[in-house]
């Protein structure tokens, strides 16, 4: 076994609360391993997920393998993602865990 | 992350987000430290706080980013709401793993007496899960503030 976060779904629900994923253009920040990616993914029209460790990175990739989500995960971070990114691109910017 | 590059983050942000888009931002509570409780037949034997909960600071700092782009006029806070995120372990082992690869509360990073505190913390965990009825697991629990913010400026 390994270890299970939010499997209440306490952070789900407070998301799904705050903002319609449906048919959005997602920016997440700090994706760390696809923990909340996935939650929310299927309902976007697309995720572009950044996280500066590419160890993340990969147990990101592994964690959303098998599902056909449409997530673009890019081993960056914010700084040098938005210095390559025009403006006003995203509906939802998602920054878990990451300003601090 | 330091107070001024937080908010060249949300600033980052700002400028990426549709004029209609929104900011949704998570972080730690502030409102106490994260607990360490072990639970078995619906009830808890165990509860004490994180040692290794050094990060107060930080936070401050995260919400005083987040309320000097909102007092600029940059974004508008629209809502905020209080959860729990629970992280569940068969065992203390288990749950250590989990952090250490998810590259959390890195001991390195942490002064030597936390580490001391956060290792006898978790050896009276582990204790609690020896003599608890099974199946017995061991949560962590973290108070966190998420916050829809829509652009303004």
């Amino acid at each position: 076994m390994t270890a299970r976060t939010d499997p209440e779904g306490n952070e789900t629900e407070a998301l799904f609360a705050l903002v319609d994923f449906n048919g959005a253009e997602v920016l997440e920040i700090g994706c760390g391993d696809g923990r909340l990616t996935w939650r929310y993914a299927e309902r976007a029209a697309h995720v572009t997920a950044i996280e500066p460790f590419g160890g993340s990175i990969a147990r990101a990739k592994e964690r959303l393998r098998e599902r056909h989500f449409p997530v673009e995960f890019r081993y960056a971070n914010l700084e040098d993602f938005a210095a390559d990114t025009d403006a006003d691109l995203f509906d939802i910017a998602l920054l878990s865990w990451s300003l601090c | 992350m330091e107070h001024e590059g937080m908010v060249h983050a949300l600033e980052e942000i700002h400028r990426l987000l549709k004029p209609a888009g929104t900011l949704i931002e998570i972080h730690p509570s502030l409102e106490g430290p994260p607990l360490v409780e072990v639970w078995s037949n619906g009830g808890r034997s165990f509860s004490e706080e994180d040692p290794g909960f050094d990060y107060a600071g930080d936070l401050r700092q995260a919400e005083a980013a987040v309320a000097s782009v909102v007092e600029r006029g940059m974004f508008l806070l629209e809502d905020r709401r209080r959860f729990e995120l629970r992280t569940h372990a068969e065992s203390v082992e288990e749950l250590r793993d989990h952090w250490e690869v998810a590259g959390a509360y890195d001991p390195e990073e942490m002064e030597e007496t936390l580490v001391l505190r956060r290792d006898e913390m978790y050896a009276r965990a582990h204790a609690a899960m020896e003599g608890a009825a099974r199946p017995s697991e061991v949560v962590y629990v973290e108070p966190a503030t998420m916050s829809r913010l829509t652009p303004s400026g």
